[in-house]
């Protein structure tokens, strides 16, 4: 089934705006992000074609069973635990830093916490269901929330105060040298293959990953229209001191004759939906990794009834979240986040690698 | 007992919760314009003026109902915050749609005030922001007798709802912040007069550079701006021809222009395309060969725009963005370094202006 | 035999338990009057016993109506169900001679298509099956009989075709008829609740239908179809939720026509859940999401109001839900008086006293409006309960709870199975090669 694919690729590529992989990148404008883009396309390119290749031969297997199979039970499960970790943090910061954009846009009176609170309660309740529905949510949600998101691109492509001149300017400076922090944020748009580290576990055993070579063009374009059009509105100093710089292009933008005048509010509905369908994947998968570290337990799918661990193991993932937002702030946040983007990075690149070798070893027929 | 204990958590929480930002929209003040006016007192240099709404249940024409809230204060946040206390309502700028900046202050220093603008999270990017001549005070004093509701007047003749007129260059916050940082293009502002006590003028276009006003274009060179810099359509174009007065209707225009080197020299070379319709011509025109008149017609023009061209130039402006062509055509490995190069470049460049008129027709008479 | 019926039942009346002599033999006969057409057991039992034409034992072993009811222990349930019981020789034959009272083959009334076949099933198994069969000439069209309750005995059909029902739903349907233990039955909705097994369920997870059309065209598509004595509806099962978006004229006219219909449709109920949320929301919260225009008049219209916009919103939705309950429950000939009355004396009043808002009165015509657009009334009326959770999130966080609500539904109509089948799924065309996902059950 190839659409659930897709659908995890597309959901990660456009979450990328709430985890500050733009203001990372506008950062770095003068000093090799337009390098970045494109060795973080070739790297998120490379890692998808070997990430997909090596779980073909493992239908309707996740992660922590490919890996239970090839290596050692310790080893296995402090790796699991490890890549808990890393989902586990992925998707609560993309809801703290939802949370955070909620308090500043729509309810400037409530206090963050309680934002905070109905989003996590939402999402641990998603999170908690079975692999399936999970699925279906997120397929469901795509469907409804990425057309608006494509008028909204377009509409700020066919900006008229679209300056060509800003955009030739930033790209001009492709001869710089890459850094790393923009290599790891440009990258992080081709991760959604990692998700198929658990939703692997759904796949029929006759499935295929067909035509590949969609989704690092559509990655591609993604990843230019993130960068270049901020800097087409905003031109090529002011871009760089915004924050929030695509919910500042959105607002910049306005549909004349909409039911709603200011594209900003759609922009940001939008995406609390799609924060809320990534961080219930993320959290469920994270939860399924813990759950699978326990020695006799049997992957479930669909089960009937919700097992009472998953209320456990999501309501601490709840608790986390929120000392987490205590303990930093907006800045910190950012800062943190840039550094987990790099980790992100070289964890995958050795994961995907290590994977790729365990499924060569292994007959193809077996 | 389960249903109990729900009941009381419930209840805690709404107790706890309770009215948190939770404000009618009939407990709010709509302020639809913003007025910020310099003062001669040193202490307290804003003069701040709000106009708020007086919403009626009945929109009819003349029935809009405004009252207009003054204050001298040290920072426009802190006038702001005082003038809370001047009005019994909430006050919202959520529908803020125009500020008005005092000739006075414009001339001095807008620096501040926009840095104000930018950080309020609830003024929308596309407000737009117009000079006020002689003082944003009394303009905001003025009211219009055909107006439905407070502020209709001055945001339809912005908007492209409302009038389409050559003459208005609306600028929104969010085009007005990224000119005033960016390096190589000047930001630009509408001029308001009071006609009488009923009406206004807006037909003048402030140059401004980094922090004031430098030069005011007339009427007529506002639309040649227009004309040159934005393509704008629906505007005219006028010149003589064998000693009567030319108008035509411009119905279709293309402006663009190139940059070259020439020897020591920069030369820059608009090519103006228009179609126009004869709106003011000689008599028995018909039946005359029309490329004299073209011919005729596109060297006034072009005369004009290199005319308005050069007194921009030695007005030391750059709304055009000529620099920012430059620096996209010139690559520099510091972001700085071609901006530099440009500006003195700058006040030596030619202009050549090639205009070509094509009539398309002569209205509906002969 | 009478002696030891008298003693099976209570003193009853219309217990009639006869024994006649010809001359030639003595028969006994048990019947309960008003459950047997006395026509039949005339002719059949005592014309031909007091003619004599043919020898009256021979009748009893000859004809097939005759059949021997050895079991002492079935007699009462023959008896209860209109048979009759006949002695002779020391063998007890029985003999159905039912009459059931039933509306004659009635029209559509709860779901009804302009065009499209206007009768519904029947109260009458039979007269329903008559029906069925008659769509759906199949030799594949399996039949199950069936009892539910242990006071009502309350026979229901189970029907579907052989060849393309899923097993496995086949197998729960069995399992779960065999193990429900009531002791009454009456209606298809109550069976539904009982197969479901769910208490507190938000949307109808089976459908209810009288259309023998959209029966026909379930059991061709696999579904299971439960019929039911004494009751003109049908259950089908598993559904989707797409299926009660669905009304069956949607294969009978034009194409494009019906496609905007469908969408709709779902407009309509995305309106009428969220709208008064949104009211809250955006009066309250976040007025900038108006036009200006917009935001003014409403201003202007609430100032008289002195409640918060949520206690507007509860006054108006508690008058359009009585006024709902209330004409649905009301003969048909006063119903007209109670719409008049709410709809346009209060309404108009309730905004000249200040008491609602103009806008509000809109709201709450699109939220019931938009509420009767959905086709199978069973989910319409779940329908109606789903705004109000939204109304009290919106409360306290305005239009960003509005949407985490949103959600919250989206993953709970997602995490329901009707039957082991995902209930809320897009399906989309599926590759022949390819499975579906989690087709794989893991070991």
């Amino acid at each position: 089934m190839n659409r659930y694919f897709f659908y995890n690729f597309i959901l990660v590529s456009f979450i990328n705006l709430m985890l500050y992989v733009p203001h990372i990148l506008m950062a770095d404008r003068y000093r090799g992000a337009v390098q970045s883009l494109i060795i973080g396309a070739v790297i998120g390119t490379i890692l998808l074609y070997l990430y997909t290749g090596a779980l073909a031969r493992y239908p309707g297997k996740g992660l922590p069973e490919i890996l239970k199979m090839h290596l050692p039970k310790w080893i296995s499960n402090s790796l699991i635990s490890f890549f808990t970790f890393m989902w586990l943090y992925a998707t609560s910061l993309a809801i703290i830093a939802f949370a955070i954009m909620i308090n500043r846009f729509f309810n400037p009176d409530v206090h963050v916490s309680l934002i905070l609170a109905m989003l996590v309660l939402a999402c641990g309740y998603a999170a908690t269901r079975s692999s399936l529905t999970v699925m279906f949510v997120i397929e469901i949600g795509l469907i409804v929330n990425a057309p608006i998101i494509l008028f909204v691109l377009f509409k700020a492509g066919s900006n008229p105060h679209l300056n060509w001149d800003a955009i030739r300017v930033i790209a001009n400076y492709v001869t710089k040298a890459p850094t790393l922090a923009s290599t790891a944020a440009a990258s992080f748009i081709f991760t959604g293959y990692i998700n198929m580290s658990l939703f692997n576990r759904l796949m029929p055993p006759n499935s295929r990953f067909r035509h590949r070579w969609i989704y690092p063009l559509m990655g591609f374009v993604i990843l230019l229209i993130t960068f270049f059009v901020p800097i087409g509105i905003h031109g090529t100093e002011t871009v760089g001191n915004y924050i929030y710089i695509w919910s500042i292009t959105a607002d910049s933008l306005l549909m004349q004759y909409g039911f709603i005048e200011r594209v900003l509010f759609l922009f940001l509905i939008v995406y609390l939906n799609l924060t809320l369908v990534f961080t219930m994947s993320g959290w469920h998968q994270a939860m399924e990794f813990v759950k699978s570290m326990i020695s006799n337990h049997k992957p479930e799918i669909d089960s009937e009834k919700t097992p009472l661990s998953n209320y456990v193991i999501v309501g601490v993932f709840i608790a986390l979240t929120f000392v987490y937002l205590l303990l930093t702030n907006e800045k910190l946040n950012m800062l943190i986040s840039t550094y987990w983007l790099i980790f992100r990075m070289f964890v995958e690149i050795l994961l995907v690698i290590g994977i790729f070798i365990l499924s060569r070893r292994r007959p193809r027929s077996a | 007992m389960r249903n109990v204990f729900c009941c009381v958590i419930l209840l805690v929480t709404v107790c706890f919760l309770g009215g948190c930002g939770f404000k009618d929209i009939d407990k709010r003040f709509f302020v639809v314009a913003t007025g910020i006016d310099k003062t001669d007192n040193e202490q307290k240099p804003y003069r701040i003026t709000l106009q708020l709404a007086l919403p009626s249940p009945k929109i009819e024409p003349g029935a809009s109902k405004a009252q207009l809230e003054t204050i001298d204060a040290s920072s426009i946040a802190e006038g702001v915050r005082m003038l809370k206390s001047h009005v019994d309502k909430e006050l919202d700028f959520g529908h803020c749609k125009i500020f008005l900046v005092g000739e006075e202050l414009a001339r001095s220093d807008y620096s501040g005030m926009l840095q104000w603008m930018r950080r309020r999270r609830d003024i929308q990017s596309v407000a737009d922001i117009a000079v006020a001549k002689p003082d944003a005070q009394a303009l905001l004093g003025v009211k219009p007798v055909s107006e439905r509701y407070p502020g209709n007047t001055l945001f339809l003749s912005f908007g492209a709802d409302g009038t389409d007129s050559p003459y208005t260059y609306v600028q929104p916050l969010s085009e007005f912040s990224k000119r005033a940082f960016e390096k190589g293009l000047d930001p630009l502002l509408p001029i308001i007069i009071p006609d009488s006590k009923e009406s206004y003028i807006i037909n003048r276009t402030a140059l401004l550079n980094k922090n004031k006003i430098i030069m005011v274009l007339s009427p007529e060179e506002t639309q040649l701006f227009a004309q040159l810099a934005e393509s704008y359509p629906k505007s005219s174009v006028r010149g003589t021809y064998e000693d009567t007065q030319v108008v035509a209707a411009v119905s279709d225009i293309r402006s663009k222009y190139r940059m070259t080197t020439q020897g020591a020299k920069t030369v820059i070379a608009f090519k103006v395309k228009m179609s126009v319709v004869l709106e003011d011509a000689p008599e028995n025109l018909y039946k005359q060969e029309w490329a004299s008149i073209e011919k005729k017609l596109s060297e006034d023009y072009s005369r004009q725009a290199e005319e308005l061209l050069r007194k921009i130039q030695q007005a030391g402006v750059d709304p055009f963005g000529f620099g920012l062509r430059y620096r996209a055509n010139h690559h520099s490995n510091n972001p700085n370094e071609a901006y530099e190069k440009w500006l003195p470049i700058y006040p030596g460049a030619d202009f050549k202006v090639n205009a070509k008129v094509n009539i398309e027709g002569t209205g509906l008479i002969q | 035999m009478n002696e030891r019926i008298r003693l099976m039942f209570a003193e009853a009346v219309d217990m009639k338990l006869e024994e006649l002599s010809n001359g030639e033999m003595t028969i006994q006969v048990a019947y309960i009057a008003p459950m047997c057409e006395e026509k039949m057991i005339a002719d059949f039992i005592f014309v031909p016993f007091a003619k004599r034409e043919q020898p009256y034992r021979e009748q009893l072993r000859t004809i097939v109506e005759y059949k021997v009811a050895d079991d002492v222990a079935k007699w009462r349930d023959l008896l209860l169900r209109g048979n009759a019981l006949i002695e002779a020789d020391g063998i007890v034959y029985s003999l159905y001679a039912a009459r059931i009272i039933c509306n004659e083959s009635p029209q559509t009334q709860v779901e009804s298509a302009i065009q499209g076949p206007q009768l519904a099933l029947s109260e009458d198994l039979t007269k329903s099956l008559n029906l069925i069969r008659s769509m759906y000439q199949s030799a594949d069209l399996s039949v199950e009989e069936h009892t539910i309750g242990s006071v009502s005995k309350t026979p229901i059909m189970v029907v579907f075709d052989q060849r393309r029902v899923d097993p496995t739903i086949l197998d729960n349907v069995r399992t779960k008829i065999t193990t429900i233990h009531v002791e009454m039955v009456n209606a298809a909705g109550e069976l539904d609740k009982l197969l479901i097994g769910k208490r507190k369920h938000l949307f109808p997870t089976v459908l209810i239908t009288e259309r023998p059309d959209r029966i026909s065209k379930a059991i061709a598509k696999g579904k299971v179809v439960i019929l039911m004595k004494s009751s003109m509806f049908a259950i089908i099962l598993p559904a989707t939720f797409f299926d009660f978006m669905h009304a069956v004229e949607d294969h009978y006219e034009a194409f494009w026509m019906t496609r905007f219909l469908i969408f709709l449709r779902y407009t309509s109920i995305l309106l009428t859940i969220t709208l008064p949320a949104l009211y809250i929301s955006i009066v309250s919260y976040n007025p900038e999401l108006f036009r200006v225009q917009l935001a003014f008049s409403i201003a202007g219209s609430r100032s008289a109001v002195p409640y918060p916009s949520f206690i507007e919103v509860f006054i108006m939705l508690f008058m359009i839900e009585t006024l709902i309950e209330a004409s649905i429950r009301l003969p048909r000939y006063i119903g007209s008086t109670a719409t008049t009355v709410g709809g346009l004396i209060l309404g108009q009043a309730a905004q000249q006293a200040g008491l609602v808002s103009s806008i509000m009165i809109i709201v709450t015509s699109v939220v019931a409006i938009a509420n009767f657009v959905i086709p199978v009334s069973s989910l319409s009326f779940a329908v109606r309960f789903l705004k109000y959770p939204l109304i009290i999130i919106a409360i306290f966080f305005g239009i960003s709870g509005v949407a985490v609500g949103v959600f919250v539904y989206i993953t709970y109509l997602c995490n329901l199975r009707s039957f082991g089948k995902p209930y809320f799924r897009i399906f989309g065309r599926l590759q022949p090669t390819e499975g579906d996902i989690g087709q794989v059950k893991l070991k």
